[in-house]
């Protein structure tokens, strides 16, 4: 890494901006076609390309390669030297639904209640949120931003990272069903209230109350459909289980959060009888549930890699570990940030920490793209360069998962990403202070 | 009715003899019922290991008379036959609570927990002159406040106790204990030695939101400053007696004052801990103050046997070993951790393992969550090594020694105490019955005996059948058959009470249909009654015996005991070693690429020779002296070891928020060496921390520089020579911003504002402090100033001898407190997490301070709103020393990667490296022996398998002080034999599960860690922020 490559990229890029002040203002929509030419381009799908271009027009990839014909009103970015990646994912966060941690006015990722499927991430993004370029200056283009608390916290969303209203930013609504999974294990502690049976009954209530809101929804969902023949009656609107039947006709799949082994093992024969498309999220004993999880192909969605193991007789690296057993067992998964906004730029460096600890590199890289958008269901859109996939992409000055790489651009459907951000405006505004102090 | 209240009556009479005491007036008759007892044909065990195997004890007056073969009873004895019996002497259980105040229920699992917080908090309004603080007791007397609990004695004498000490169980000083005995009577007869020993507890209450002190390192300091303070007292009060003219008349306070009495007169004092660190801790304190302790364990103390040893302190061993784990499912037994397995496993030997250790025990049953299963636990210490006169010597006369009573009682000699213990059998044996104790020559039943034994064999008749009835088995639970026209009936039940008999079989095999039913009333030579066939029609019948009761050998074979087969490791947790990490005198380690991090760079390909733990030579080609160590590091990356400059990993507790200022705490005293973030942070390359006290105060506790020598003890841990620290915090957490306590009066302060007078009146009280001992100096006959912990600390920070380490974000904050320190000639060490130090770079560089910074947390509440990761870099490039810290388990085990983000802006490698290498040494002013890879400095590195900054790479082995700590490829190994030790230790608990019911004796074997007491509160960043 070169002593002032981001020093100097980000004075140029506040003063391409205008005054350093400036908010990072949303992109315009793509106008004419774009040739990112001269670069190395990891299209992750189909190897790297050296010294290729890639072209996009109204913000699809339209070409690209070694022999590319740029039309003529092209604009033609050189970015030789630099590497191209698709825009990396984050697919598990609440990015957009809190800003400041301790002010519960900015937090809006948890609806009280038990039983809330009809809740939709999307809504309550903000659009201002200060989090968000600081995602992008990592390279961090699209988020699954997903609600949490209860048994069943709502619909989740893809997000792409930039535009002016939540509409702007919605890539994909009801990604996903999240589903929170009891604990299933009684571990005593000294200072536990209950007894392990009140625990089991507590458990089992939760266990009954979730089979029963899929139940509910059946039924309603049957009721519904029957209307349409000849002399049934009409059944008022019940919205939460209204939004729960794309669920149960298996076009949105449910995202069970299951770490614990017994978890996991529940939620798939769980799913298995309310025949509905199981992601599990977690997964942090997901190796010993390999069997079932490869022979139905059910993903997993490894949350917070950098993290201790469950249980204190195993090994330091038991979850750094994961993503490579997985691999070997050929279980489909796809690794996230630690599920916080603000750290979600580190998305990279989880990938990185699974690749130290033995996930071969391109397989890291792959887990916060392809395989991310493949598990999202947005595949047909992002995680890979690919002709007719979204222009979501970043150009970087190397290895998005070694911290000391710049992203210098980014490219959301083909719209040039402002790049500038809170951090960076301090950072220069403060420079400008030192500036001063030290002028004498 | 009136019949019944004639009974009532009798009885309250005949109790009323008991409760009156020798002043008391006579009521009604006088009672003088002979007291001479005269028991013969006794097995006599007179003292442990001196055995009568026949013969006579005759009691007078309560006290003993006589023993011995041959000793002939007197004429006026009342003759006991104890054909069969053995007699012991009465035992004494040397921690009870019977009699005493119940504790306040135990704190909440969530210390934030309002309601449970306020529940606590209902402090009774104190009365006299009492002490301020609410857990200070150390005036409670048991003597003056024991009420006698007839079913706890009751159940006591069930295990055949005959004495207990009655020990207070409120406060962290809980007064004085008194021996009583455990018969029927009115406290002043049953009392029979006041003011036995001070009582102290470890046991926290209240939680977070308590009052002070609400932590264990408060607790310590709590107890340290009582001693004093009662020292002072006791000076302050002579002082004033003898010249109270122009003199403050010092406080009256009843605590000190018990407290100063005890010290003076040596008394013992009992600590009660909760585990073989706080055994440890205890001791500390026991040797700072020359106290005549005691301790109470925890069950736990063979873990850290030699340490235990060492402090020669004479321990109350609790029989309160662990219910089995569960493990029945393997998801179950997952979730167990190997200490808690080894420990189950364990448990029941560590009353022979102290023994045999040379350790002076006494046992007691007061753990128990059922104190009437103690004699099965003793039994269970037996089986598992404990010498069984041993056993009874720890209950008999090592208590009676320790309570100063061994001239009169723990034995059955002549003049001591008729309190004696009567069994059928060897006092541990598994079938063996208490039938009474006897406490100053009183009997009190254990085992109601049948007025009649009816075992044997009847000859029965009725008006048309006669038969043969055979009852064997229970005395007083016997069964059998009937024999009748030749037949045998099996008896459906035998019931005996009120010297009665009741029979019930099915009539079918006698050829009728029903349950036929007889009674009798039976002495040892007849029984009559009568019989009710099914049909309703009644018939007399009687019996005479034919056979008398057979002794029934015991046919049970005896038990088979494993004993626990978990090495000894260290630490003796999961991942500990049998063997502590060696030094071999030369380590040399070959071919590396050396990141010296000190003025020679980064060297491509060099070796590093280590003699003694010390960096000797750093070169190529590096000859090998004889019998050195060799490490080949080959297309490796070496490195200094990483320090950590904000840590909290290994702290039992984090945070003293009772009071606004409390540096008298110590992190020192709290360090958890068998915390197995430790291990874990060593696989990551750290080898160093600055453990620091949490951010609930503005001048919190001192906080302690450790090497992570895993293995070691508390002590093992600090590093030698290290400057002494403070811990200081500004800003939200301090001003409580994030949290309140409903129906607490908010603390002093609220304010930023409020938090500068704050520490300037601290810093003023110290400077005055000062001047006070000075003045006391010139004339000593004045009463002296109190010695107080807190203010020798707060001196110690006014004079520059301890570095602050300032929690701070904000800069408005940060540049107040340098501006404080200036204003008192000093400076501030280091800001840590100072997210906005960047925004005030130069006035830091001006005064010196070092920034211990994050490197991208943020967002996490207001003041980290305008934290940037360029924070570091920013600081660095104005001539801020500074480092990355974690704050945080498991950042800490990857700080390397930290380092990296700090290349992106501008910073080469190297530089950046030392944010968490030199960098943090300078700060914390340990640079001359550590954080760079320099001669003469400490062999602390890391091998990495590739460049350090980078993401994909990790670390293979942590060496501290030329020994290694951690190598990736033992812990392959270790994980291993870890997997194979479980497995062993659950197949044995499933076997055990078959064989033996569950031990019943105390709580699950989970080992409190501070992750689960919730103390972790006042961590910075992202999930940890909880106020």
């Amino acid at each position: 890494m070169k002593r002032t490559n981001f020093v100097l990229f980000v004075a140029l890029l506040l003063c391409s901006a205008g005054a350093f002040a400036s908010d990072a203002v949303p992109a315009a929509k793509q106008k004419k076609p774009i040739a990112l030419v001269g670069g190395t381009i990891h299209t992750v799908s189909g190897g790297v390309l050296e010294n290729a271009t890639i072209l996009f027009e109204k913000g699809k990839i339209t070409a690209l390669g070694m022999n590319i014909a740029i039309p003529a009103d092209a604009e033609r970015i050189d970015v030789s030297g630099k590497h191209l990646y698709p825009g990396i994912i984050d697919s598990y966060t609440n990015m957009g639904l809190t800003e400041i941690g301790s002010v519960r006015g900015t937090i809006d990722f948890a609806e009280t209640g038990t039983i809330n499927p009809g809740i939709r991430a999307e809504v309550a993004v903000n659009p201002e949120s200060e989090l968000i370029p600081v995602a992008r200056s990592l390279g961090v283009a699209i988020v699954a931003t997903v609600p949490g608390g209860g048994l069943i916290s709502g619909l989740g969303a893809a997000l792409m990272l930039d535009g002016w209203t939540w509409e702007d930013l919605t890539l994909k609504s009801g990604l996903a069903l999240v589903v929170n999974w009891p604990a299933m294990v009684y571990t005593p502690s000294p200072r536990a209230r209950t007894t392990k049976e009140e625990w089991q009954k507590q458990r089992d209530d939760q266990l009954k109350a979730l089979r029963e809101a899929f139940a509910s929804a059946r039924a309603y969902m049957t009721a519904k459909t029957a209307e349409k023949q000849k002399g049934v009656r009409y059944h008022e609107t019940d919205s939460r289980w209204q939004s729960m039947i794309p669920v149960l006709e298996g076009k949105i799949p449910v995202f069970v959060v299951a770490n614990e082994l017994s978890q996991i093992q529940a939620a798939i024969t769980w799913a298995e009888a309310e025949s509905v498309r199981l992601v599990i999220v977690g997964g942090k004993d997901a190796w010993l549930v390999r069997d079932q999880l490869k022979a139905k192909d059910i993903p997993v969605i490894v949350t917070d890699i950098q993290a201790a193991p469950s249980r204190r007789w195993q090994g330091y690296s038991e979850v750094f570990t994961l993503p490579m057993r997985l691999h070997d067992a050929g279980i489909r998964f796809c690794i996230t940030g630690d599920g916080s906004a603000s750290n979600s730029r580190n998305t990279p460096y989880h990938a990185a920490n699974a690749a130290a600890y033995g996930l071969p590199k391109d397989e890291a890289l792959k887990s916060i793209t392809l395989y991310a958008a493949q598990i999202l269901g947005i595949a047909d859109k992002v995680g890979s360069l690919e002709i007719g996939k979204d222009a979501t992409l970043i150009v970087t000055t190397g290895d998005p998962l070694e911290p000391p790489t710049v992203t210098e651009q980014m490219f959301i459907q083909g719209k040039k990403i402002n790049m500038t951000d809170k951090h960076k405006q301090l950072y220069e505004k403060y420079k400008q202070k030192y500036g001063q102090v030290n002028e004498k | 009715m009136i019949q019944r209240c004639c009974i009532l009556f009798l009885l309250l009479a005949i109790t009323a003899q008991w409760t009156s005491a020798q002043t008391a007036p006579t009521v009604g008759l006088r009672e003088n019922t002979p007291t001479v007892h005269s028991f013969i044909n006794a097995r006599i065990v007179v003292a442990p290991g001196k055995i009568i195997p026949l013969g006579t004890l005759v009691i007078r007056n309560g006290v003993i008379e006589a023993v011995g073969e041959k000793v002939v009873p007197p004429a006026d004895a009342r003759i006991w036959d104890m054909k069969g019996r053995t007699l012991y002497p009465g035992l004494i259980e040397i921690s009870s609570d019977i009699g005493m105040p119940k504790p306040p229920q135990a704190p909440s699992g969530n210390p934030f927990d309002v309601s449970a917080a306020q529940q606590q908090q209902q402090p009774e309004r104190p009365k006299g002159a009492a002490h301020w603080n609410a857990k200070m007791h150390a005036e409670f007397s048991a003597d003056q406040e024991f009420v006698p609990d007839s079913k706890a004695a009751e159940k006591l004498r069930s295990q055949g106790f005959t004495l207990a000490l009655a020990t207070p169980q409120r406060g962290i000083f809980r007064g004085t204990s008194a021996l009583v005995n455990l018969g029927d009577g009115a406290a002043s007869d049953l009392i029979a030695k006041p003011k036995v020993a001070q009582n102290v507890s470890f046991e926290q209450s209240g939680g977070f939101t308590g009052g002070y002190p609400n932590s264990l390192m408060g607790i310590i300091a709590f107890i340290r400053q009582s001693y004093l303070d009662a020292d002072w007292y006791r000076k302050a009060q002579d002082s004033y007696a003898k010249n109270p003219a122009g003199q403050r008349r010092p406080e009256v306070n009843t605590a000190l004052a018990a407290l100063a009495e005890a010290a003076q007169i040596r008394m013992p004092v009992v600590v009660d801990v909760n585990s073989d660190l706080n055994f440890l801790r205890a001791a500390k304190i026991g040797k700072e103050f020359a106290l005549n302790l005691w301790i109470l364990g925890s069950g736990q103390e063979y873990r850290r046997i030699d340490a235990v040893k060492a402090t020669k302190i004479p321990v109350i061993v609790s029989l309160n070993y662990p219910e089995a784990p569960s493990v029945d499912a393997p998801e179950e037994a997952m979730n167990v951790t190997l200490e808690e397995l080894r420990h189950f496993d364990a448990a029941p030997e560590n009353a022979g393992r102290l023994l045999g250790a040379g350790i002076p025990i006494a046992l007691t049953s007061s753990q128990l969550k059922d104190p009437g299963t103690f004699l099965a636990q003793a039994r269970k210490a037996i089986e598992r090594g404990l010498n069984a006169d041993a056993a009874l010597a720890a209950l008999t006369t090592t208590p009676a020694k320790w309570l100063g009573v061994e001239n009169r009682c723990g034995t059955l000699e002549p003049g001591k105490a008729a309190n004696l213990v009567v069994t059928d059998g060897d006092l541990f044996g598994e079938k063996t019955k208490i039938q009474d104790v006897w406490i100053d020559g009183n009997r009190y039943e254990v085992k109601a005996i049948p007025f009649a034994d009816v075992r044997g064999v009847w000859d029965t008749r009725s008006n048309f059948e006669t038969g043969t009835l055979s009852l064997r088995g229970e005395i007083d639970k016997p069964s059998g058959t009937l024999r009748v026209k030749g037949k045998d009936l099996r008896l459906g039940s035998v019931t005996l009470g009120g010297g009665r008999i009741a029979i019930s079989f099915a009539g079918d095999s006698s050829g009728t249909i029903g349950t036929v039913r007889m009674s009798a009333t039976v002495n040892d030579k007849e029984m009559f009654g009568i019989l009710e066939a099914p049909d309703g029609t009644v018939f007399n019948w009687s019996g005479t015996r034919k056979e008398p009761p057979r002794d029934e050998p015991d046919t049970a074979k005896p038990k088979k005991s494993e004993m626990a087969t978990s090495p000894a490791t260290f630490p003796p947790t999961d991942y500990g070693r049998v063997k502590l990490p060696e030094q071999s005198e030369y380590v040399l380690v070959k071919n590396g690429t050396v990141w010296t991090q000190g003025p020679q760079g980064k060297l491509l390909t060099a070796d590093i020779l280590m003699t003694k733990g010390k960096i000797t030579k750093i070169g190529s080609n590096l000859a090998a002296p004889t019998g050195a160590l060799v490490v080949d590091a080959t297309n490796k990356h070496i490195s200094p070891g990483i320090i950590d400059c904000h840590s909290h990993t290994a702290a039992a507790s984090i945070n003293e928020g009772g009071q606004a200022i409390t540096c008298e705490t110590r992190i020192e005293d709290v360090l958890d060496p068998n915390e197995i973030w430790i291990y874990r942070q060593l696989a990551g390359g750290t080898t160093m921390a600055n453990v620091l006290h949490g951010s609930a105060n503005p001048i919190g506790g001192q906080n302690s520089i450790v090497k992570w020598r895993w293995g070691g003890l508390t002590e093992d841990l600090l590093m030698a020579g290290a400057p002494p620290g403070v811990k200081f915090a500004l800003g939200e957490n301090v001003k409580q911003s994030n949290f309140s306590v409903q129906g607490r009066a908010a603390r002093y302060p609220q304010t930023r504002m409020g938090v500068d007078q704050l520490i300037r009146d601290r810093f003023s009280a110290a400077l005055d402090y000062e001047k006070a001992w000075n003045e006391w100096t010139k004339d000593k006959t004045k009463i002296p100033p109190l010695k107080d912990l807190e203010l020798d600390c707060l001196l110690e920070i006014v004079k520059g001898k301890r570095e602050i380490h300032a929690h701070g974000y904000r800069q408005d904050e940060l540049l107040l407190l340098m501006r404080i320190a200036e204003d008192y000639g000093i400076r501030v060490a280091t800001f840590q997490h100072v997210l906005e130090g960047y925004k005030v770079a130069d006035v830091m560089a001006k005064h010196g301070v070092g920034g211990s910074t994050f490197s991208d947390w943020w967002a996490y509440k207001i003041e980290a709103w305008d934290a940037i990761p360029g924070n570091g870099p920013l600081m660095h490039d104005q001539g801020v020393v500074v480092s990355y810290n974690s704050d945080n388990d498991q950042l800490s085990t990857r700080l390397n990667w930290e380092a990296a983000k700090a290349v992106k802006y501008g910073l080469s490698e190297e530089e950046a490296f030392k944010f968490v290498t030199i960098n943090p040494a300078k700060q914390l002013k340990i640079d001359k022996w550590v954080g760079s890879l320099e001669l003469g400095k400490d062999a602390d590195f890391v091998i990495w398998n590739g460049n350090p900054l980078s993401t994909y790479t990790r670390c293979e082995q942590t060496w501290i002080d030329g020994k290694k700590y951690f190598d990736i490829q033992e812990d392959k190994l270790m994980q291993e034999q870890i997997t194979k030790e479980r497995a062993a230790l659950i197949q044995k608990i499933l076997a055990s599960k078959k064989t033996t019911p569950p031990a019943t004796g105390g709580p699950p074997a989970r080992f409190r860690r501070p992750n689960e007491d919730g103390q972790q509160s006042s961590k910075e960043g992202l999930s940890h922020e909880t106020n």
